[in-house]
């Protein structure tokens, strides 16, 4: 609720709506569980605990319902193939999953039981979780390995490995937490994993933090039951700022609501990407697609220059002249020299004249040369904030100085980078967290002869400062 | 194609002020030329010295007929005598100088160096003597015009370049050391000055006298041909009065090394390719502070392969003007 917060107290001429859609995958299952989609080439492989073939569930020794891998294609822009099951040596007997895929679409990371021996047979037996890696080969896990950082003592598991492959961030319950579970990262060097590594009390909450998803970007997107949500799990997002994990932000509706919301993944672009919810009762996987329009395209804005440097061409190829050369530039200023700098106020026709003195004879030439200079802004939208906000703070956002000759704009629409928008020509903003943010402002004509809709786009940076 | 140009630029560059005077005097057929400003040329006899102004004690100029003019012309000595008024003296007027014109083959400096007379050594009396006259100390020549011919342009040396017939006007103090100030007017009738359409006058080497006033400027006119990408000037003898600067449509005024009393500065001048086919203006501005009087000084220009440039009377594309170029361009933030 990040975005209308503001937009409802302080937007000027400003309309609000949703920034994202969400649409429940056609292949979840009545009855059955669909949780943890992890984006792949050509789909998504998410965990289920739907019967893998006839009518028998598997289940645990306990008699709980067993989660496999999937792994589900999309048959067009639309709908989905049939979802496959992935199986591995363990799928009979035990959980596979949640996952991750390294970058090189091979190895898998999954959450599964640790102890696979005799004891895990017994009832009484707490079995914790633990994280694997594993070869995926077709729809085949094999050479499955334990995370060296498993315990018996305690869950790992929900791993999350960056597209870098360098940090592998997963939840867990370890002892030295700040309650229920939390999330950690263990980073890779010279083929070693570090210790795991708490991401601290701002990410970590007193209740359950998990499914951790580093997107890459470099955001960390979560799941937490944490006070202060929408009710039950609530996804979030924290960005790390010069190495300090940032207060949490939840993401908007509809992607949250009042049920458990959780398992977020996104594409590069953050347009579109999946997350599970029991908002139908059953946990099912749901696709969202922003509606912000963030454009790929996108000019940095061109700040309107009105200064510049007048030269007498021939005269600087032989300094030796004896000649002085006084410019007027036709606003009022004047300057002495070969070479001279002037800014102008702003645009306009200015009638520049040179005069020149003849050192020798003293004679001088009024005007001896003259130019008529024409200034004019940029033709492009315009943005027209400050360069520096503190965090927190109301910040003004124009775009009064738009110079678009023969357009007949219909709407300012500015994207703020931080995935909310706002719709007008002046508009006020406040941005939650420091950061340096990508501004868009993309203006659109109404419909023109033939129906044409022109539109452009502009961007600039801003940077939030910490609040003081 | 560049004989064409050029001469049709000096026909044109002629024919201008004619049309806008409406039969006024044509001013290519003064030597000094109009636009130069100088009052005479100056020879020394050979008894002289040469921080007097003079460097050889001769002085050579050449004068091109177009060949469509069919009559008769002269060429008119405007005080050719060494006293009375104008000259000047070196104790007494005791200097004799011949005047010798010459036409026919061996003429033309084009298709012979040595016609210009830039050396010493140069054998610069080949061609045909065609008139030939001893001037001393006369009153009867005192500050009144001599006329050498009639002369049939045909007797001139052809040069297909500026389709012109060429003759050639050798100036030598033969005795004393008096200073003869004269000047030369090409006309059609010997008693008056009737100047033929399309002519000019040309020299390598100027040897001239500036005017006693210290507002005036002297200009000569050199043309700048295709090829020529930097001239070394030389000046002698400039007695350290005032600047010389060069000026054309590119530069708005290029001072250049002056000489003192019996002296001589030579300096290289970068040529732009917008100053080819036109002529520099080389500009004497005499010193404001106090009067350098009677000086006299010689100058001679090189392209950079030796090859000496000419001096043109009237100036070939016109007394060239400097065009200031403004540049304006946005400056980086």
């Amino acid at each position: 609720m990040i975005l209308f917060v503001f937009i409802t107290e302080n937007i000027l001429m400003a309309q609000e709506k949703y920034p994202y859609e969400v649409t429940r995958l056609s292949f979840n299952l009545p009855g059955f569980s669909e949780i943890s989609p992890v984006i792949i080439k050509d789909g998504i492989m998410f965990c289920s605990d739907r019967r893998l073939s006839g009518v028998t569930d598997r289940t645990s020794f306990d008699n709980r319902r067993l989660y496999s891998v999937y792994i589900a294609e999309k048959k067009d822009t639309s709908d989905w193939r049939r979802p496959r099951a992935v199986k591995s040596e363990r799928s009979s007997q035990f959980n596979t999953g949640p996952l991750c895929i390294a970058p090189d679409q091979n190895t898998v990371y999954f959450t599964s039981e640790i102890e696979t021996g005799v004891p895990s047979r017994s009832r009484k037996f707490r079995n914790h979780s633990g994280i694997f890696t594993a070869r995926l080969d077709g729809l085949q896990l094999n050479s499955i390995q334990p995370f060296e950082y498993n315990s018996r003592e305690y869950d790992m598991g929900q791993p999350s490995i960056s597209a870098d492959g360098r940090f592998l961030f997963f939840a867990s319950d370890m002892p030295g937490g700040h309650g229920g579970s939390d999330i950690y990262f263990c980073e890779s060097s010279n083929g070693e994993w570090s210790e795991p590594v708490n991401l601290g009390p701002k990410v970590n909450s007193a209740g359950a933090d998990n499914y951790p998803c580093i997107h890459s970007s470099g955001k960390l997107y979560f799941t937490s039951n944490r006070p202060g949500g929408l009710g039950g799990l609530d996804v979030y997002y924290s960005d790390n700022i010069n190495g300090v994990w940032e207060t949490p932000v939840r993401l908007p509706e509809p992607i949250n609501s009042s049920s458990d919301d959780f398992a977020f993944v996104a594409l590069p672009d953050l347009q579109k990407g999946y997350f599970a919810s029991n908002r139908r009762r059953n946990d099912d996987i749901y696709e969202f697609t922003t509606t912000i329009i963030r454009k790929a395209s996108c000019n940095p804005l061109e700040i309107n220059n009105y200064c510049y440097e007048f030269i007498e061409e021939n005269a600087v190829k032989y300094d030796s002249m004896p000649f002085k050369f006084e410019w007027k530039f036709g606003d009022g200023n004047k300057a002495t020299g070969r070479i001279v700098q002037h800014c102008y106020n702003g645009p306009g026709k200015y009638l520049v004249q040179l005069d020149v003195t003849n050192l020798v004879t003293k004679e001088v030439k009024l005007n001896e040369k003259s130019e008529l200079l024409l200034i004019e802004d940029v033709e492009q939208p315009y943005i027209s904030c400050p360069e520096t906000a503190d965090a927190g703070s109301v910040i003004r956002f124009s775009a009064d100085s738009t110079n678009l000759p023969g357009w007949d704009i219909s709407q300012y629409y500015w994207s703020f980078g931080d995935e909310t928008i706002s719709i007008g020509k002046n508009v006020e903003k406040s941005f939650a967290r420091p950061g340096t943010y990508n501004v868009q402002l993309i203006v659109s004509t109404k419909p023109e002869q033939g129906g044409m809709v022109r539109e452009a786009c502009i961007s600039k940076n801003i940077t939030i400062r910490r609040k003081p | 194609m560049k004989a064409d140009t050029a001469i049709q630029k000096i026909i044109l560059i002629l024919a201008f002020p004619l049309t806008l005077s409406g039969g006024g005097e044509i001013s290519g057929q003064a030597v000094p030329g109009k636009d130069e400003n100088i009052p005479f040329l100056v020879t020394f006899g050979k008894n002289g010295e040469t921080s007097w102004g003079d460097d050889d004690f001769n002085s050579i100029f050449f004068f091109t007929i177009p060949k469509d003019f069919n009559r008769q012309f002269y060429i008119m000595v405007f005080d050719p005598d060494c006293g009375g008024q104008n000259d000047e003296i070196q104790g007494l007027f005791d200097s004799r100088t011949m005047f010798s014109v010459y036409g026919g083959k061996g003429v033309d400096p084009d298709k012979n160096i040595e016609s210009r007379g830039l050396k010493n050594s140069d054998n610069y009396k080949l061609g045909n003597l065609l008139a030939s006259k001893v001037f001393g100390s006369e009153d009867i020549f005192d500050n009144k015009y001599y006329a050498f011919g009639p002369f049939n342009p045909t007797e001139g040396d052809y040069n297909e370049k500026w389709k012109s017939y060429i003759f050639k006007i050798v100036c030598e103090g033969i005795t004393g050391d008096d200073g003869n100030l004269y000047r030369y007017f090409l006309s059609r009738e010997a008693a008056s000055e009737l100047p033929i359409e399309g002519a000019n006058a040309f020299t390598y080497e100027y040897t001239f006298r500036m005017w006693n006033d210290t507002k005036s400027i002297a200009h000569i006119y050199p043309y700048v041909d295709t090829g020529i990408v930097s001239i070394k000037q030389r000046n002698f003898d400039w007695d350290d009065d005032g600047v010389i600067l060069v000026v054309s449509t590119y530069k708005q005024g290029l001072p250049v090394p002056i000489s003192n009393e019996d002296d001589e500065k030579v300096s290289v001048i970068p040529v732009e390719t917008a100053e080819i086919g036109k002529s520099l203006d080389f500009q004497f501005h005499k010193k404001q502070e106090y009067l350098v009087r009677n000086n006299n000084v010689v100058v001679s220009l090189e392209n950079q392969r030796g090859d000496a440039l000419q001096f043109f009377s009237s100036p070939i594309g016109g007394v060239p003007v400097y065009q200031p170029v403004i540049g304006i361009k946005k400056m980086k933030r």
